[in-house]
């Protein structure tokens, strides 16, 4: 009897947990399809009466929404690009060889990691403007890289580092170059971790505010979706049903990556925490 | 960290035609470091190009009367002028304050709150994925996107939370939460445990589960109870895990710029600017980029020292 009641209240317990955490994100779709007279009710509806479906597709015409989606998706696949490429060689090079600097190089990463993007952005913003990339999506690209870069090499270095090497010795004993051996061999092996990898950077690029907004303002062609909602936001007034509903265009990717994904992407989070 | 032994023999006993075919040998073992550094050499040029310069850019720049910088003048005269006025500011202090009062509240709020939730779905239960999978999910949402939400919960006329307030008999007038520096305050903190304890839940998760089940049944055998096994067992070997997560918070709430500019912009009268935000206002706001140069390489300072503090010698783990 005892049993029974405690799971009782574990299951309400959750049940309760579950319910306050999530209600934020229930009420983000809820506005977006409420018709906006019931935001403008009180007591608020939990559940409009007739849910206003369309207001995806009227967004989607009235606003640049695919625009926007669009230079998110080439901003973040051209950041993942350019730090996979230059990850998994350093990755795999500070897993596998004796380099000196490495551990230096391991420091200076880490570091990385602590620099306030308000303070990288303002060199940055110098150097673009002399170059002129400031207003194309080439900046934030840039930009990107340098918040995902630190993750991706030790995300890759830890994958590395649970692939026995004995692999690669077999292969090379046979015949294969080393970087052979790592085209054909570890990447190979080493492709759910690659995977969850690049779409931690991926995460990284399409939560990014700070440097589209500060490169890409004067530039609307190249707002990505994160900039463009905030310019949705009015100082007094706003349109909450609509700017919800681009929120939830906005958030949908990344929570059905996570969704789907989640064992991955937080397997290459944790990776360091099980040690 | 025991990654880098030295490569196997065997590889000496390759074809001696192939060899030839490659001015440099790198699977010779003599050679092979070789190979390491030209893998490397692509991450450190990035690096070097993106994160180094720039950062020795802003390093220059924070010792010049700079308005808005450009590459293509010459160099302003060494000043310290920046520094000095930095420490002399009212204004920067009261940043520090608040950056402190957020650290604190929003890392103890989200270690307090991702530990519970992690405990709580820890248990064996049906279901049991499912909750963990939820009870992260705020980890997802882009902070634009948190900030949407929270905006219009305490929106000032048709927002969920003065209507709970109300109802609940709290206050008998709408609050306007974005123009009373506490409660902006108050929103902005929300909004950042919202948004970042799901971090520390997942990571107190992947803890929880590389602590063997015979530990615990070791405990019950003696005859300690759910709460000396708690403290016992349960926290001592957390700690390492939680002391690192604790730390990654703590550079999050520090380093954060979504979330406070997009909900407050740093007001009312200030009260929601920190660090961060203080360095942006300075350099796109008021376009003095010598002097917001200035506080973000002391925010950096602080970062480095506040986790070198924290972390001490264990700095590796952070990896």
């Amino acid at each position: 009897m005892k049993l029974r009641s405690s799971r009782i209240v574990l299951y309400l317990g959750v049940a309760a947990t579950c319910a306050v955490l999530l209600f934020p994100i229930y009420w983000l779709f809820v506005t977006a399809i409420s018709p906006p007279a019931d935001l403008r009710s009180l007591p608020p509806r939990f559940w409009p009466d007739v849910p206003q479906w369309q207001v995806f597709s009227r967004i989607a015409e009235e606003r640049p929404m695919l625009l926007w989606l669009t230079n998110s998706t080439l901003a973040a696949l051209g950041s993942v690009a350019l730090s996979m490429t230059v990850s998994v060689f350093a990755g795999y090079a500070l897993s596998r060889f004796r380099v000196r600097g490495g551990q230096s190089l391991g420091l200076f990463i880490l570091t990385a990691k602590m620099l306030p993007a308000t303070l990288l952005v303002i060199p940055l913003f110098g150097i673009f403007r002399s170059v002129g990339l400031i207003g194309s999506l080439w900046s934030v690209v840039l930009a990107h890289a340098t918040l995902i870069v630190p993750f991706t090499t030790w995300m890759l270095k830890g994958y590395f580092d649970t692939i026995p090497r004995e692999l690669e010795q077999a292969a090379m004993v046979d015949g294969c170059s080393p970087l052979g051996a790592l085209f054909r061999v570890i990447l190979p092996v080493a492709t759910p971790g690659l995977a969850a990898t690049a779409l931690y950077g991926f995460v990284l690029s399409w939560s990014d505010y700070a440097y589209a907004r500060t490169f890409l303002t004067n530039a609307q062609q190249s707002w990505t979706a994160n900039l463009g909602i905030t310019t949705m936001k009015g100082e007094y007034v706003t349109d909450w049903n609509e700017i919800s509903a681009a929120a939830v265009f906005v958030a949908l990717p990344i929570l059905v990556i996570y969704l789907f994904l989640e064992r991955y992407l937080v397997g290459g989070l944790t990776a360091g925490a099980e040690k | 960290m025991s990654t880098q032994s030295i490569p196997a023999q065997p590889l000496a006993a390759r074809a001696p035609g192939r060899r030839r075919r490659f001015g440099l040998d790198l699977a010779r073992p003599s050679r092979r470091h070789w190979l390491g550094y030209l893998l490397l050499a692509p991450a450190v040029l990035l690096i070097a190009l993106i994160i180094v310069y720039p950062l020795f850019i802003s390093l220059d720049l924070s010792f010049q009367n700079v308005g808005i910088a450009r590459l293509d003048q010459p160099r302003r005269p060494f000043t310290l002028a920046n520094y000095e006025r930095l420490f002399t500011s009212a204004e920067f202090w009261m940043a520090c304050w608040v950056t402190f009062k957020l650290l604190v509240i929003v890392t103890g709020a989200c270690f307090v709150l991702g530990l519970a939730t992690a405990l709580l779905v820890n248990n064996r239960f049906r279901g049991r994925s499912i909750a963990r999978l939820f009870v992260a999910l705020p980890w997802a949402v882009p902070e634009v996107i948190a900030v949407v939400i929270f905006a219009w919960i305490f929106d000032s006329s048709f927002g969920l939370m003065n209507w709970l307030f109300i109802t609940l008999g709290l206050t008998s007038q709408t609050i306007n939460w974005f123009s009373d520096p506490d409660a902006a305050f108050a929103v902005v903190a929300i909004t950042m445990i919202w948004k970042g304890y799901p971090f520390v839940s997942i990571m107190a998760l992947a803890g929880l589960q590389s602590i063997p089940e015979d530990f615990y049944n070791a405990a019950k055998v003696d005859g300690a109870n759910a709460w000396q096994r708690f403290t016992n067992i349960t926290i001592p070997t957390l700690m390492p895990v939680l002391g690192v997560t604790i730390v990654l918070v703590m550079l999050w709430v520090f380093r954060d710029f979504s979330i406070i500019y997009v909900l407050t912009g740093g007001g009312p009268l200030k009260a929601t600017q920190t660090l961060s935000i203080m360095t942006y206002e300075q350099a796109f706001g008021f376009f003095k980029m010598g002097y917001a140069s200035a506080v973000g390489i002391v925010t950096l300072v602080l970062c480095v020292l506040a986790s070198l503090l924290m972390v001490g010698r264990r700095a590796e783990a952070m990896y």
